[in-house]
């Protein structure tokens, strides 16, 4: 009896598998057909013609596949880098000390996580204008970092409160200061919650298209998600070769998420219980 | 000293958001349109004039694009939380694979919102798309639907798109709340005769009630502020019927040169889910309290 | 399994050293973003550096343009190269900045003062921006300026100030497929074809997947370039919805016939153009710089051009929209590079060179005249069609105006409204403009 519902279970788990990454192999799948298949009625789930071409001609060095590929990592660890540095302290401070202020800033954090990023836009363009850093990485890789460092904080903050005081008040007995108990003991036990706010920073910050699209004009710096909405905007129907765009576009992701995936969901899990 | 701690985050944020917003603000309260835009001196203050014209224009767009949004959210929300408290129950089972499913499922989630929005486009097109090949063959409609070009089945496309990229949010969130209760609840229930349904109403959702408030308000606020995936799938049209109240405001600024109406909608939205926000925080104050 | 834990580790490692750094706050993130700072840095300079070496000390002239095919961007560069030729004190060079963010780009742009010398937009965006400060008053320059054609140079003026000059104009006309009319036994259609014989005409084509007619109904302002010759043709004007209210009759008809595109509402003009390739389209109202495209991608078509059909028998050639590029003078202390660069284009034989490459039509009477398009039986239907086309406003408000004029397209095309309620709340919404 147990047997049985066991294999049903796996049976739905399948079916799930399958319906919701049917998208994701469309994607892939479209990539490879030709453009007669595409707009063909019924179109077939399986090319009948194989063509790499679609691939060939973004990979090829002409193409700003490669170069938008490369922009968009350059712009994403540096967020991701920005974002993890500020928020570690910060989650560790708002879940190990009581002050006056605390309640308020967790709010503050919150309301900053709210709001869309066209709101900030002019003022922030302004402001990037006038430290000279439009058409450089930097101003990209600031205002990404503003994604994801309220998401770092709130997970990384009940990560921190998750670990027993008894723990860093052990080491404060034993002569560490407050830092030194923060980073002998508290960082290696928050790792694997640290590991998943800077994936999600950087993942936060690779998806970003308007931040983007907006500081940079110069097309060799453009970020792949901003060259991908101009390549689309160009050759809209060419469908097969905006998937296989697509595809080199979430690559990083994917790889991120097969590598990751053990942190990511103990991470999420445990820190996210009241974030 | 966890001010200190906390303190170059709190500058940073201030810096890029908290001023920005602060102007904003301001800008709401302005005249400043495509006439006063170069000129300083013809700015001045105009108190809730924007607001009001944005609200009592006749067929006024703001008005609409909140419903829109509030279609849109709750539609999105609808699903996506139960779809996502189905999947978090199934995979709280042990099974072969449980992991492996519930791992790739998150996928969906960490996809840049550009291109799951053009994936989606694609899927949902008058001709080739993928959507109407499969209706025609399981014969639920006749004619392939013009899914982008009619008002309400635009509406019904891009909510589409939203549930598939929120679902593994709600998952994950309620996952965790499941892995909460202690197994003997359900073993002394169940000696009681309860059935599953029983058990599920009366135990497993009184007992994530926090969890389930934490993804609800959540998730109301990150679909309330969407606005790559609209602009990417169908620019708010057609006929303003998937406007929602973030691309309303890009396009006032951006395509209408109208600042600082752009501003005071996009202000609109802010109040609407600070709001929300304050909801959430006291949720999470009563909850730590509690612990 | 090892490659998981080896890219755990990397990632663990990133994340750690990035830690070590937190020790001492502001050097960290210093230090954090000092590679890539440097990346951007001597990109700048590399770049910079290309442009000195090029202009040994002559003052430079920046040029934005948002041109996107091969001969677009051939056709800018000869005129760059021609310029840079023609005299000693100037470098002019080009920027593109992509169609879908070129306006915003523009006003952050005015907001910040990050701005090129010389800006090439679309005519009609040009009021808006006329009146947001961004270019300068050049009526004393020595261009000759009554050489031009009135619509497009009225779209580059003011209250009587010239802020720049037309540099290319063009309108949309009627594409037709000869061999579809041939299999069907139709007469082709001409500058008398009325609006009912252009409606049985499209009804008669409309068979087997193929529509009679389409053009582009988006909802930008693309859309509203294609649609609103409808309305000025059926006697109505951009502030005066109800008067046109018989092109919203005409279309929701047509459409509900099935011989208009009901697609329509969501193509825009390249989209229109290549279902007309594809054959799906019997008649498409597109513009000249389609055929390029069309001589490239479908060489075999069999079709031709004429002007847009007009209401009825009695009245005069359709009214059609102009479109087309200006190029205005940004508002500097030293505008003389930018000047001298439109002196340089007010050249009748440069202009001409440049629209051959470009597939649009020089913005000043006589060059139009060039055999080059009065030869050419296609070309010449367009420079008919142009004499009695007209500019969208001129208004600062346009965007405006075309959202509101576009959304009451939209609303007839997917019958969401009746055309009578459609006129009423569209001229609401036009009137409620101030």
């Amino acid at each position: 009896m147990k047997q049985k519902s066991n294999k049903g279970l796996i049976f739905i788990g399948l079916a799930i598998f399958v319906v919701f990454l049917f998208p994701l192999y469309w994607m892939f799948v479209t990539a490879l057909k030709t453009q007669t298949e595409i707009f063909a009625i019924p179109t077939p789930l399986w090319p009948r013609e194989l063509t790499w071409e679609p691939f060939l001609e973004q990979l090829s060095v002409s193409g700003d596949t490669l170069r938008g590929f490369k922009n968009s990592m350059i712009i994403a660890v540096g967020a991701m880098v920005i974002s993890t540095i500020l928020a570690i302290p910060a989650a560790y401070g708002l879940a190990r000390f009581r002050f006056r202020l605390k309640k308020p800033l967790i709010l503050f954090f919150l309301i900053t996580q709210m709001l869309p990023s066209t709101l900030v836009l002019t003022s922030l363009y302004i402001m990037f204008s006038r430290l000279g850093l439009l058409n450089s990485y930097i101003a990209p890789m600031l205002a990404d970092a503003t994604l994801g460092i309220p998401f770092s904080i709130i997970i990384l903050r009940t990560y921190f409160i998750s670990i027993p005081k008894e723990l860093d008040e052990a080491a404060k007995i034993d002569g560490c200061s407050h830092l030194g108990s923060f980073v002998r003991i508290m960082l290696p036990v928050a790792k694997p919650g640290i590991i998943v706010t800077a994936v999600f920073s950087f993942v936060y910050a690779w998806g970003d298209l308007i931040y983007g699209i907006t500081f940079i004009t110069d097309p060799t710096m453009r970020p792949i998600t901003s060259s991908i909405y101009n390549y689309v905007q160009q050759y809209q129907t060419l469908w097969n070769s905006t998937m296989a765009f697509g595809i080199v576009a979430i690559m990083p992701v994917v790889l991120i998420f097969i590598f990751m995936q053990k942190y990511i969901v103990s991470g999420l899990t445990n820190g996210a219980v009241k974030a | 000293m966890g001010v200190a701690f906390a303190m170059p985050a709190v500058i940073y944020m201030l810096v890029f958001i908290g001023y920005p917003m602060l102007q904003n603000i301001i800008l709401g309260f302005k005249n400043v349109d495509v006439f006063t835009f170069s000129k300083p001196d013809m700015q001045e203050f105009v108190g809730l004039k924007n607001y009001m014209e944005l609200f009592t224009g006749k067929n006024s767009i703001l008005t609409k694009s909140i419903t829109n949004t509030l279609i849109f959210t709750i539609g999105s929300i609808f699903f996506q939380f139960i779809i996502g408290f189905g999947l978090a129950l199934l995979f709280n089972k042990k099974f072969k694979g449980n992991s492996f499913f519930r791992g790739a499922t998150m996928i969906s989630w960490l996809l840049p919102v550009t291109v799951a929005g053009l994936l989606f486009k694609f899927m949902f097109a008058s001709t080739g798309g993928i959507v109407n090949q499969f209706l025609t063959q399981l014969h639920l409609i006749d004619a392939p639907i013009d899914w982008l070009l009619e008002p309400h089945t635009a509406m019904i496309a891009i909510i589409i798109a939203n549930i598939w990229i929120g679902i593994p949010f709600n998952m994950m969130l309620l996952t965790t709340g499941l892995t909460t209760i202690p197994e003997e609840i359900y073993e002394s229930c169940s000696l009681d005769g309860a059935n599953r349904f029983q058990r599920l109403f009366q135990i497993t959702i009184p007992m994530i009630k926090p969890a389930i408030m934490s993804v609800l308000t959540l998730g109301f606020v990150y679909t309330f502020k969407v606005f790559d995936l609209v602009w990417v799938m169908t620019k708010g049209g057609p006929v303003n019927s998937t406007e929602l109240v973030s691309t309303y405001a890009y396009r006032l600024s951006f395509e209408e040169f109208q600042f600082s109406k752009g501003a005071a909608a996009a202000n609109v939205l802010m109040i609407i889910l600070m709001v929300v926000g304050c909801f959430y925080i006291k949720l999470i104050n009563d909850e730590e309290e509690a612990m | 399994m090892k490659w998981k834990r080896a890219m755990a580790v990397c990632l663990a490692m990133i994340t750690v050293g990035a830690m070590a750094l937190t020790g001492c706050g502001s050097k960290a993130s210093d230090a954090g973003t000092a590679p890539a700072a440097d990346a951007a840095e001597s990109g700048e300079a590399a770049q910079s550096g290309k442009e000195e070496a090029a202009s040994g000390g002559k003052k430079e002239v920046v040029i934005w343009d948002y041109f996107e095919t091969d001969a677009q961007k051939e056709m800018m560069q000869t005129l760059i190269d021609g310029f840079n030729e023609s005299q000693e004190e100037y470098t002019a060079s080009h920027v593109y900045v992509p169609f879908a963010d070129y306006e915003k780009q523009l006003t952050l742009g005015v907001a910040s003062g990050e701005l090129p010398d010389i800006v090439i937009m679309d005519g009609c965006g040009m009021a808006s921006f006329i009146s947001m400060d961004l270019f300068g008053d050049i009526s004393d320059a020595d261009i000759n300026w009554d050489e031009y054609i009135q619509g497009p140079m009225e779209s580059t003026m003011m209250d009587g100030k010239h802020y720049g000059i037309p540099f290319a104009t063009n309108c949309t006309a009627l594409f037709y497929n000869k061999d579809m009319f041939d299999a069907a036994g139709i007469d082709y259609p001409d500058e008398n074809t009325t609006w009912d014989e252009f409606r049985e005409m499209a009804k008669a084509l409309t068979k087997d997947g193929v529509y009679g007619f389409g053009n582009a109904g988006t909802n930008t302002d693309e859309g509203t370039f294609q649609c609103l010759q409808w309305l000025y043709t059926a006697g109505g004007s951009y502030t005066d919805i109800e008067s046109g209210i018989d092109a919203y009759k005409l279309m929701q008809e047509m459409i509900e016939e099935g011989s208009w595109a009901k697609d329509v509402v969501n193509w825009t003009q390249s989209d229109v153009n290549n279902n007309f390739m594809a054959g799906n389209l019997a008649m498409q109202q597109n513009g000249p710089w389609q055929i390029p495209g069309i001589e490239k991608d479908a060489p075999d078509l069999n079709y031709g051009v004429t002007v847009l059909p007009k209401k009825d028998a009695s009245s005069n050639q359709a009214t059609s929209i102009l479109g087309g590029e200006n190029m205005g003078v940004v508002k500097k202390d030293d505008t003389s590079g930018a000047v001298a660069f439109l002196k340089y284009y007010d050249q009748t034989d440069v202009m001409v060179e440049a629209m051959k490459q470009y597939g649009s039509f020089p913005p000043k009477t006589e060059a139009a005249q060039d055999a080059y398009w009065t030869e050419d039986e296609i070309q010449a239907s367009f420079i008919q069609q142009l004499a009695t086309s007209i500019p969208r406003g001129p208004s600062a408000l346009w965007p405006t105006y075309s959202s509101a004029i576009q959304t009451g397209f939209q609303e007839v095309m997917t019958s969401a409204k009746t055309p009578e309620q459609a006129a009423k709340d569209t001229q609401a919404a036009v009137d409620a403009i101030e």
